[in-house]
């Protein structure tokens, strides 16, 4: 699962100016001739400096959000109620490591190491989506996380799987067809609470309301024209802008929460029939930005959660840097 | 104690300091790449990679990372760094592939001959 | 019918385990010390869930028990009947690997024998989970030989968390008060005869290792009477803290 929208490196002029400079204007018009014809790039080709750099930032991004984006849901792991929800838990939460393992595979083919994305975002130098800087308090929290998290995130790695770079569009491919099954069971448990007590009822409006605007959050801040971003699209590594994307899950998703009686806490959400776009209160975009700092109601216990991971797992780690060198010395015979 | 909502952090000693902790390079292990064998007789197709100290643990996790969804009857592995392939700038070399027709079966119009020798014949 | 009460007992205390060292070794998902075993470990105790669901499931279908979700999450302390290896936290890395090794050899042990039990439920699910724990087993022999190769440091842990799971581990071949008569049924052989087969299959991989069994001196006993560690509890308060908010709604 993923979103944030897409958060790119402004690029520092100097250093761009150097790169372009070694880009050789040939193999750069064949490059973007590929992508115009609809091929993708693969990781021993030709590319641009900064197409590499962007490509790894986004998918190293979406892989720490995979790894992070495990952690709020993994709360109710030890408590999801009957033998289906908690299975269905595990194996959820166990795919978004999955998705993480693919997606830094994807992002080490174009020459940054895992151990270098995992320290980045230990370090906080690397990004994650911010939707998951948010604490899940109750067990419907998992079901408004398991269904509409993961359709947002549906709506944006569908959008990107059919962008230029090949081993980050294969991952996605897979990585869709697993978040299929994540929607469906969080759709499947949305729905039974929906439906049932009173209590239960009331549990998920009260979640809904609390994760209403990390979602409308999720595809990240509105678009704003830029000659940067305008090539990051012909290049093929930007593929939809992020008030598109917000405006394609409120259209598939704000009738799948309405029909089930619940209400969004947003009083001006409504569609605009003549120009098809939603309407919509501007979430808090201070808020937005001060989370993505690092000051979040959760950022600092998932790094730290993390960096328990990684410490405990070193040892481990460490002496298989090595197998097969070790033989126990024979105890001394009396 | 920590103060989380997820009682298995709880349990957890976390190191709350902002002491930095860095993972080592190699610290991942080695690169193995993974293919997956849909059904007997199928060829065994590459589905993407596992980190892994060596082959037999590569091929533990490629189990679960790989073979875990839809059907699968074998697993291959191997080190990422034997693999050779050509550059992409070689890729001419292939490029009059299909002109050769004399290698394809498209080449060779015999219907074509065999109509008009009956049509001679009439 | 006194065969029944008897399959309920085996039946229970095989799904209590699996239901309870499941749950424990679900709380590493997500917290592995590599993302590729992180998965991997995960799977094994989405499996042992699993085997304690069909176990439950044959409880209620075959032998008048409760609904599995009921049985599960609603009941008592002391109704369990897990051996005390399973209810211990997750600790270390080390720890969960060396009790998975030591349980998994036991749990294939069993299904093993299982194969050929008069109780035709029991042998069905033998033949469906063999596959899984042929896995099982593989993946907890191929780590405890590399970690006891691999250098002395992660040796030496083996070798204490050996120590300190053996007893326990023990305690799962408790001998029950009506072994022999289950064993007359051809239902199982009883756990004395699984506890020499277990040695028998972990003894070639420790060998490989060059672990060192410890002696069997007081095997932990309890757990099959419904007697447990402090750890019990707590898991089963947190495991039913949703579910028990309404036992009758579905969730």
């Amino acid at each position: 699962m993923y979103g944030g929208g897409y958060i790119f490196d402004e690029p520092n002029r100097v250093q761009q100016r150097e790169e372009q400079l070694h880009d050789d204007p040939e193999k750069l018009a064949a490059f973007e001739m590929r992508i115009a014809n609809g091929e993708k790039i693969e990781p021993g080709d030709w590319m641009p400096a900064e197409y590499r750099r962007q490509l790894i930032r986004l998918i190293e991004q979406h892989a720490h959000s995979e790894i992070i984006g495990a952690l709020p849901e993994g709360t109710w792991i030890t408590r999801a109620p009957g033998f289906k929800r908690k299975l269905a838990l595990i194996a959820k939460v166990q795919d978004e490591i999955g998705h993480g393992q693919l997606l830094y595979n994807a992002a080490e083919t174009l020459g940054k190491s895992r151990e270098a994305m995992i320290n980045d975002l230990l370090s906080g130098k690397s990004k994650y989506s911010n939707v998951f800087n948010y604490p899940a308090e109750t067990w419907a929290d998992v079901t408004v996380i398991g269904f509409l998290i993961d359709a947002a995130a549906i709506v944006n790695q569908v959008a990107n799987a059919k962008g230029s770079y090949g081993p980050y569009c294969r991952a996605l491919d897979r990585i869709c067809y697993e978040e299929s099954f994540h929607l469906k069971q969080g759709h499947d448990a949305f729905i039974e609470l929906a439906t049932g007590t009173p209590d239960q009822k009331a549990m998920l409006q009260d979640a809904l309301n609390r994760w209403w605007q990390p979602i409308m959050h999720f595809f990240g801040p509105p678009d704003k024209a830029s000659s940067h971003s305008e090539k990051l699209m012909q290049w093929k590594v930007k593929m939809a802008s992020n008030d598109d994307m917000r405006n394609q899950f409120l259209d598939a998703y704000v009738p799948k929460i309405q029909e089930l009686g619940l209400t969004l806490p947003d009083p001006l959400l409504k569609k605009n029939e003549e120009t098809g776009r939603w309407e919509y209160s501007d979430p808090d975009w201070d808020l937005f930005f001060e989370v993505i700092k690092g000051n979040g109601p959760c950022n600092k216990e998932r790094l730290d959660v993390r960096k328990w991971a990684e410490e405990h797992g070193r040892w481990i780690r460490k002496a298989l840097m090595k197998p097969g060198t070790f033989e126990r010395q024979a105890l001394p015979v009396a | 104690m920590n103060d989380s909502l997820d009682p298995r952090v709880n349990r957890l000693t976390l190191n709350k300091t902002d002491d930095p902790f860095k993972v080592e390079e190699g610290e991942n292990w080695n690169v193995f790449e993974v293919f997956h064998q849909e059904k007997r007789g199928a060829h065994h197709e590459h589905v993407g990679c596992v980190h892994a100290p060596d082959a037999g643990l590569a091929l533990v996790f490629a189990k679960e990372q790989y073979g875990r969804r839809k059907k699968c009857v074998n697993l291959w592995v191997v080190r990422s760094a034997d693999i050779l392939a050509f550059n992409q700038e070689d890729e001419d070399m292939f490029a009059n592939n299909l002109e050769k027709t004399y290698r394809d079966a498209s080449g060779f119009k015999v219907m074509e001959k065999i109509n008009k020798f009956k049509a001679k014949a009439k | 019918m006194l065969v029944d009460q008897l399959l309920k007992e085996l039946i229970t205390k095989m799904g209590d385990d699996e239901l309870i060292i499941g749950h424990r070794n679900s709380e590493w998902t997500g917290l592995g010390p590599v993302m590729e075993e992180d998965i991997a470990f995960s799977s094994m105790a989405q499996d042992k869930i699993g085997h304690a669901w069909a176990l439950y499931r044959i409880l209620h279908e075959e032998l008048g028990g409760e609904n599995p979700d009921q049985f599960a999450f609603m009941r008592s302390e002391k109704d369990f009947k897990c051996c005390h290896l399973t209810e211990m936290p997750i600790g270390s890395y080390d720890f969960s690997l060396m009790r998975h090794f030591l349980f998994d050899h036991a749990e294939a042990v069993r299904y093993n024998s299982l194969l050929q039990s008069s109780f035709t439920p029991l042998q069905l699910l033998a033949r469906k989970v063999r596959g899984e724990l042929k896995y099982h087993t593989l993946h907890a022999d191929a780590w405890i030989i590399q970690l006891c190769k691999a250098g002395e440091e992660s040796y030496l842990k083996m070798q204490e968390a050996l120590n300190n799971c053996f007893q326990l581990a023990c305690g799962i071949f408790e001998p029950g008060p009506n072994d022999a008569m289950l064993a007359a049924e051809n239902i199982y052989p009883g756990e004395e005869v699984l506890y020499e087969q277990w040695i028998e299959h972990i003894s070639p991989v420790l060998t490989k290792a060059a672990l060192d069994l410890p002696e069997r001196k007081q095997p932990v006993f309890g757990g099959r009477s419904g007697k447990h560690t402090k750890h019990l509890q707590p898991l089963l308060n947190e495991m039913g803290e949703v579910f028990r908010l309404n036992p009758e709604a579905i969730w």
